[in-house]
Formats: C-alpha cells, structure tokens, sequence
C-alpha cells in the first residue's frame, strides 16, 4: 500500500530532475542532495509523510542553513 | 500531477495580472512586461543569492583543503561527500549552494509558461498588438523556432546560461563545472519549443545572475584590500607583500590565486570575528 503513491511521488522528483532541476545548475549544501533526500524519504515513509519530511529540509536549505551531513531518519 | 493543476492555474493568474499591471500601468509592450517581471523576481530574490554569492566566495579560500579530501576519496564519492559535508562543520563553513532560491523561481517559470500557452485566450490580443520583441523576435508567444528571431535568442539564450552558470554552479568539482557549462548545449533542443517569451526570460534572468555575480565579486574584491595593510603596518618585514596586495586587489580579480596564499589567514580570522560577534 505504502509502495504505490509513493514511488509516484519518486516519479516527481526525477521528472524535476530531468527538466528544472538540471536547466538552473546547483548543488545541494547537503547531503544526500535535496532531490536524493525527498527520494529515501519517500521510500521509507511513504507518500504523505516523506513529501513533509522533503519540504521541510527544502526550507532548511537556504542560504543561512549550515547544511552538512543530514541523512533520512 | 492532478492535485497541482488548480495551483498552476492560480499562479497563472498571478503571473497574467503581474504582465498585465506593467503592460497597462507602464504601457510596457509585453515582452518588455516579461522582462520587467523578471526583473521584480530576481530583485526579490537578491538577499538570498547575494548571501550565496558571498558564502560560495567564502568557500574558494578551503579550495585546496576540500581538493585534498577530494584526491583522497577518489573512488568512493558517497564518502568523498560526506567528508566534504564533516569538513564544512569542523570548519564553520555554509556551504554556497541551497535548493530554495533556485525552487522559488520554478513556480514564476510554470505559471509564465502557462500564461503565454493561453495568452490569446487571455488577453484577446487584436492584430495590431505589439507582441514583438527588439524587432527580431515578431511574436514572443508564439514557438522560439518558429520564426528566425527566436534562433538568435537561443544563440543569446546559451550564452547566457553558460555565463551564469560561471557564476553560480557553486563547485569547485571540475568535471561538475563542466557539465554545467556544456548543458545548455543539450537543453536548447528543449526550449526550442517553448514560447519565445519564457525563453526571454530565461535569458533576462541569467544575465541578471552575471551582473549580480560581477558586482558581489567587485564588491568583495574591494573589501580585504585594508587589511593587508594594516597587518603589514604590524609586522614590517612583510613589506613588500602590503604594497603589493594594495595595487593588485581592487582592480583585477584574475591575479587572485597569487596573493591568496599569503592574505589567507587574516581572511579567515576576519570572518570568524564576524561570526562571532553576530551570534
């Protein structure tokens, strides 16, 4: 059940990937990557809480974050 | 996608009103009313890119310190990131690049987009309506390729992406700069079928990132010059580096390699007080 809509979600992010996100080059201060983190987040949480947990380390990655090493928990 | 089409559409809305408030109010003709859209955007959005222009600056002094975890870790790049990311911690480094400003401006790109797809339906442009641009491009809501101008504004176009990827591909991996500057080469295969006016903006906004970007380093470029100064004032054997550092800096940023060895630690010393005092 959990498979489903997420990996729709997954589906999403490479299709940001493939378009917007490789046209306006940058690179994450994290890591995994924003896209790479909303991923791992989908896969083990699902589509309602890892799509949460994905904006919210989006909002985290502004230019005053300190960023680093932030892997899905 | 479904539950995104009543935003795109509301965004598109606010994009036609956006148009339409520098169309009538500025008697702009519409592509100049795209380009002053653009503009609003990126002045914006300037806190949060001149604060990444700044702290990507801050990132070049640890460049040879970051290649050297980069050599080490050759194969395994999880691991290479990851030390790299331990590496910004230990030394209270913010790493330049973040996701949000670059994602804020994808809902101005969809709803522009949009906006122009339904532009006839929209706005009910009569025929005599001015939609060209400069005179090369006769209708900007109408297929880059399919009329001539809108070859020379993808020749624009790639240029531009490639200027201001100069700028902001915040890395200092090689091979990553490289794909960033050879990318738009790819991607103009794309854009060709998309309104000419979404291609104007693309083109307005990364020109707006190299003016940003040559001004921040300008700026920056003036800002370590006293120091040197003073600190040959302090220590006077190092005279020659203090006169040299003085004619060098403001002006040219390209002999900056050079002197960086020798203006390295009071730089960073300077930043760490300013951190500091902020906290």
């Amino acid at each position: 059940m959990l498979r489903i809509p997420a990996t729709l979600g997954v589906g999403l992010v490479w299709l940001y990937r493939a378009t917007f996100g490789a046209l306006f080059p940058t690179t994450c201060k994290y890591h995994p990557s924003c896209s790479e983190y909303a991923v791992q987040a989908l896969h083990r949480h699902g589509l309602i809480r890892g799509s949460l947990l994905a904006g919210w380390r989006l909002l985290r990655c502004n230019p005053w974050s300190r960023g680093g090493f932030d892997p899905v928990r | 996608m479904l539950f995104a089409i009543p935003i795109i559409s509301q965004l598109e809305a606010v994009m036609r009103h956006v148009l339409n408030f520098f169309h009538t109010n500025f008697g702009l003709p519409w592509a100049w009313a795209i380009v002053a859209t653009t503009v609003l955007v990126r002045m914006i959005l300037v806190p949060l890119t001149v604060k990444q222009i700044h702290s990507m600056q801050n990132l070049q002094k640890f460049a040879p310190q970051m290649k050297e975890i980069q050599k080490k870790y050759k194969q395994d790049k999880q691991k290479q990131n990851e030390e790299l990311m331990k590496f910004y911690r230990e030394n209270n480094i913010n790493p330049a690049a973040s996701c949000l400003p670059m994602l804020l401006q994808l809902p101005v790109f969809i709803s522009l987009y949009y906006t122009l797809k339904h532009f006839d339906a929209n706005f009910h442009p009569g025929p005599n309506e001015n939609l060209s641009f400069l005179h090369f491009i006769p209708n900007i809501t109408v297929g880059t390729t399919q009329q001539w101008g809108g070859y020379v504004l993808l020749v624009v176009y790639v240029a531009s992406q490639m200027a201001s990827s100069l700028f902001m591909a915040a890395t200092a991996d090689k091979t990553q700069r490289t794909l960033f500057m050879i990318m738009p080469l790819f991607f103009v295969f794309i854009i060709a079928r998309f309104p000419a006016g979404l291609v104007l903006y693309w083109v307005t906004t990364n020109l707006w990132t190299v003016g940003q970007g040559l001004i921040t380093r300008r700026l920056v470029a003036k800002t370590p010059a006293p120091v040197p100064e003073r600190r040959s004032s302090r220590t006077p054997p190092k005279d020659d580096g203090g006169s040299g550092g003085n004619g060098a800096a403001p002006e040219a940023p390209a002999p900056e390699p050079a002197p960086s060895a020798t203006q390295q630690p009071p730089r960073q010393v300077r930043r760490k007080k300013k951190r500091t005092s902020r906290r």
